[in-house]
């Protein structure tokens, strides 16, 4: 539904309305069996003054701002949903008002439970260019895949923006961890980065690239058997 | 004596319009002209000449742009024929059916000006000395002569053409409403809806009246044609739509081939080529009465020569100022507001009752430009304006302004109690036509809980405003780390910069009772730190640090502590130019802004890099100091100037707006 991704789109706008702005940081801890923990977070803090500010309004731009109840509220729908969902477990939501961070954990029992969930979550936290991807694990042959898929739909929002909301997008960044019990053998996506004990990798982009389609996040991870 | 004095007066004034008349054109703009624009060109081509002006970048373009449209070879704006050097006209005329756009232009060579119609294959007809040039549907008509041209745009108005009468006279039938899928729209022909074209084929098959003509004649074979290959019901009802419908002139008639390719096409595409064919037709309809309203209203329009013209209103001629280059006068706004916007809008609200007769010009100069403007005001609304303005800025303000470090300010002084007093009548002019009843109990019930002796006590009315540039304030935020070793986040805090504006802003107070409560009350419930003589608003999410103090009669609010501190304990040192105390003291209305003095003190980050920042630096060195005030009401007239300083190394206001034109282009 376009008209509802939309709206996401502008909630979101309204938590972060100039430039500088915000950061989506996804963790994945992935035991060999292929269970594990995700840890997801938006870190509006670098623009918390202006989110201040424009938390004190009613609505900004012709967007309403969202209260700090509706926030908490749509949180605990997410934490609802994450409690139902199954093969998830020990979910923990927090949210820091003074620093307007709010982050979301849970633990899993396979890999395959967090596709669907992650997508839930990502558009509860207003955030949308990120949420087309599947995530598999293969015990056998001990890979891990992250599979993305751009969507048009993320650049006809983003071109109806009006340019001082555009900014908003700048200099937001999104950061991918996976971590893993076994040595990173090969990895497809150049963009990533492997930690000094091989067991973890990292990809930090600008969201402006995952907009426009020019950054692709998937990857397919080989671990050493 | 008293008598000579007059006869002066008067002769002087004859000769006068007598000059106007010979010279320009303005006698041949109608009386009853809504809005006239006049374009001194012999004041622009004093201030920049012909050749200066076809170096220029604009001068380039419109060469090029009008030498391209009429496929001939140009070099400079002379030789399109106009007299440069006279003045040019635009003006509007309306009613409740039409509005004429009007440009009237002096010309010098009437040959280069057929050139532009001749060379763009545009044919026009002549007739004597008076050319007549129509656009394809006669809305859009030149007409000229050996020593002008007349430009003229009509556009028939929408809510003329909707009236029931008009419409049935015109033989329109009612607009098409999408949404109205009612069982009105079923029983009548008048509605269409695109929804039920979709569910219902039978009765909205009915909806698209098309004139019985063009249906028998134009489309009947597409009908049997199609009827071969798709037998499908809705040819009968088709049928039943002819019957239905009014003989239409054949002149109106729409164009065959869409109604051939309607037919040939899936059924709902053909229902809504037919919508559409039925609005095109429509709308020819009403560009035909345009153009016959165009074309009367131009018969013999360079003949006639005693007809009254707009130098027959004393309102226009008394706007003319031989030293504005542009001058813009609207002959009431109020009739100009009623004119243009539908009756359905305003539902009869009369927002800007009591306002009369403006006028705007524009002076480019040799050391600045600027735009002075005027409005007349009915007796009432003259007598509340009075009432309002008779408050000054307070002059105590001045202790506390510091000229060398200020960007702007902004002042404004309005007499808060005759505000209150006057606020209920203003209602009830504007909402009285229509909500009498609930205007005059809203009223009634403001002026009886309000105390408005007392309120004007506590805040009198006037204020200023000082925007004393930008500041930067370093805050800290939290960030993530990853560490090498196996990407484990950690949260760190960093700093970084941030900036805002620095302001002071005084109001004036007489009764500081009701403030010093609250401030007591604040301070209790800690959103209030109490400083050395002055105060911290303690508003944890505020962006910034706001302290404020009550000296002098002044309530002060700014983000300045140490300014805050120094006016709490009599130490401020204040410094203004008599040239800014006058204007603050002589107006209600006065701002002033030094986009020089701001040039530098943009922090790099918030343009992003250092090149804008140049350029923006650059852009705001070039430009003048900026000047704003009202003047005080004179009779029913008020007025009011903006102005701009221009850079000392220009010659004139023209030529410097041509080098920023020019500038922006490099």
């Amino acid at each position: 539904m376009p008209k509802k991704h939309f709206r996401y789109l502008v909630l979101l706008l309204t938590l972060c309305f100039f430039s500088s702005c915000f950061q989506v940081i996804e963790e994945i801890n992935l035991a060999d069996n292929g269970a594990g923990t995700v840890n997801l977070t938006v870190n509006l803090s670098a623009s918390k003054t202006r989110v201040a500010s424009i938390m004190l309004l009613d609505s900004i731009n012709g967007y309403k701002v969202p209260s700090k109840q509706t926030i908490q509220k749509e949180m605990d729908e997410v934490v609802a949903y994450l409690k139902n969902s199954h093969g998830i477990s020990n979910v923990k939501k927090k949210v820091d008002f003074e620093n307007y961070i709010a982050s979301i954990s849970f633990a899993f029992e396979n890999v395959s439970n967090i596709n669907n969930i992650n997508q839930h979550v990502l558009k509860k936290l207003k955030v949308n260019a990120i949420n087309n991807s599947s995530y598999t694990y293969n015990t056998v042959n001990h890979t891990f895949q992250r599979n993305y898929t751009h969507t048009k739909e993320a650049v006809t929002q983003y071109n109806k923006l009006k340019p001082e909301v555009k900014n908003v997008f700048k200099e937001a960044t999104y950061t991918s961890i996976y971590r893993f019990e076994k040595p990173i053998m090969n990895y497809t996506n150049p963009l990533a980065k492997v930690s000094k004990t091989k067991k973890a990798i990292l990809l930090n982009t600008g969201i402006l690239g995952l907009i426009n389609g020019k950054t692709n996040l998937t990857n397919k991870i080989i671990l050493s058997p | 004596m008293k008598h000579l004095y007059k006869y002066a007066v008067t002769a002087v004034f004859a000769i006068g319009t007598l000059a106007v008349n010979a010279q320009d054109l303005a006698h041949k703009i109608p009386s009853d002209a809504l809005i006239v624009v006049t374009l001194k060109g012999d004041n622009l081509t004093q201030l920049m000449s012909v050749k200066e002006f076809n170096n220029t970048f604009a001068g380039q373009e419109i060469t090029k742009k009008l030498a391209e449209s009429a496929k001939s070879n140009f070099k400079t704006v002379e030789d399109f024929g106009f007299n440069l050097s006279s003045t040019f006209y635009y003006y509007n005329r309306g009613n409740d059916s039409v509005s004429y756009n009007c440009v009237l232009a002096p010309l010098k060579n009437v040959n280069q000006f057929d050139q532009l119609f001749k060379g763009a294959e545009k044919s026009f007809t002549q007739n004597g000395k008076v050319r007549t040039f129509y656009s394809r549907d006669s809305t859009e008509v030149v007409l000229w002569n050996e020593e002008m041209v007349l430009f003229t745009k009509s556009d028939g108005k929408e809510s003329y053409f909707s009236r029931p009468d008009v419409s049935k006279r015109l033989g329109l039938p009612a607009p098409f409403v999408p949404a109205a899928a009612t069982d009105t729209a079923l029983t009548t022909t008048a509605v269409a809806d695109s929804t039920l074209v979709m569910t219902e084929p039978e009765p909205v098959i009915q909806e698209p009246v098309l004139p019985r003509k063009t249906i028998k004649r134009k489309s009947q074979k597409a009908v049997i044609k199609n009827r071969k290959r798709h037998p499908v019901k809705r040819k009968p009802a088709k049928k039943k739509i002819i019957k239905t419908e009014e003989l239409q002139p054949e002149e109106y008639m729409t164009d065959s081939t869409a109604y051939a390719t309607a037919d040939s096409i899936p059924y709902h595409e053909a229902v809504d080529t037919a919508l559409a064919n039925s609005y095109i037709r429509n709308e020819k309809i009403k560009k035909a009465e345009t153009a016959r309203w165009t074309k009367n209203m131009i018969s013999g329009y360079f003949e006639k020569s005693n007809q009254p013209s707009i130098l027959n209103n004393k309102d226009f001629t008394k706007s003319i100022d031989q030293k504005a280059e542009v001058t813009v006068w609207i002959s009431n706004a109020d009739k100009l507001m009623n004119t243009y916007v539908p009756g359905s809008y305003l539902k009869g609200i009369n927002i800007l009752n009591g306002y009369g007769s403006a006028n705007i010009k524009l002076y480019l100069e040799k050391s600045a430009i600027r735009m002075r403007s005027e409005i007349t005001f009915s007796n009432e609304m003259a007598a509340v304006f009075r009432k309002l303005n008779k408050r000054k800025l307070n002059r105590k303000f001045f202790n506390y302004i510091n000229e060398d470090k200020l960007i702007g300010y902004m002042g404004y002084a309005m007499d808060s109690k005759a505000y209150l007093e006057e606020y209920p009548k203003l209602m009830s002019q504007m909402y009285g036509a229509v909500y009498k009843d609930e205007v005059t109990l809203a009223t009634d019930l403001f002026s009886l809980l309000l105390d408005e002796e007392a309120v004007s006590k506590v805040i009198k009315g006037d204020g200023l405003f000082i925007f004393n540039g930008l500041s930067q304030k370093d805050n800290t935020y939290q960030t993530y780390e990853y560490n090498e070793q196996n990407f484990e986040t950690k949260a760190v805090t960093k700093t970084k910069k941030e900036t805002l504006p620095d302001f002071l802003l005084m109001i004036s107070t007489e009764d500081t009772r009701l403030i010093n409560k609250l401030i007591a009350y604040g301070v209790k419930k800690n959103a209030v730190k109490e400083q050395q003589n002055y105060y911290e608003l303690a508003v944890s999410k505020s962006p910034m640090a706001l302290y404020f103090t009550i000296r002098d009669g002044i309530i002060f609010l700014g983000t300045n502590a140490d300014e805050m501190k120094q006016i709490a304990n009599h130490q401020y040192q204040a410094s203004i130019s008599g040239k800014h105390k006058k204007m603050l003291a002589s107006s209600n209305f006065a701002a002033y802004f030094s986009a020089k003095k701001l040039a530098g003190k943009i922090p790099a980050e918030e343009t992003g890099n250092s090149d804008k920042l140049a350029k923006t630096n650059k852009l705001l060195s070039s430009l003048g100091d900026i000047y704003i005030k009202s003047d005080p009401i004179n009779g029913n007239v008020f007025s009011g100037e903006v102005s701009m300083d221009i850079p000392a190394q220009q010659q004139n206001a023209l030529k410097y707006l041509f080098s920023i034109i020019d500038d922006t282009r490099k």
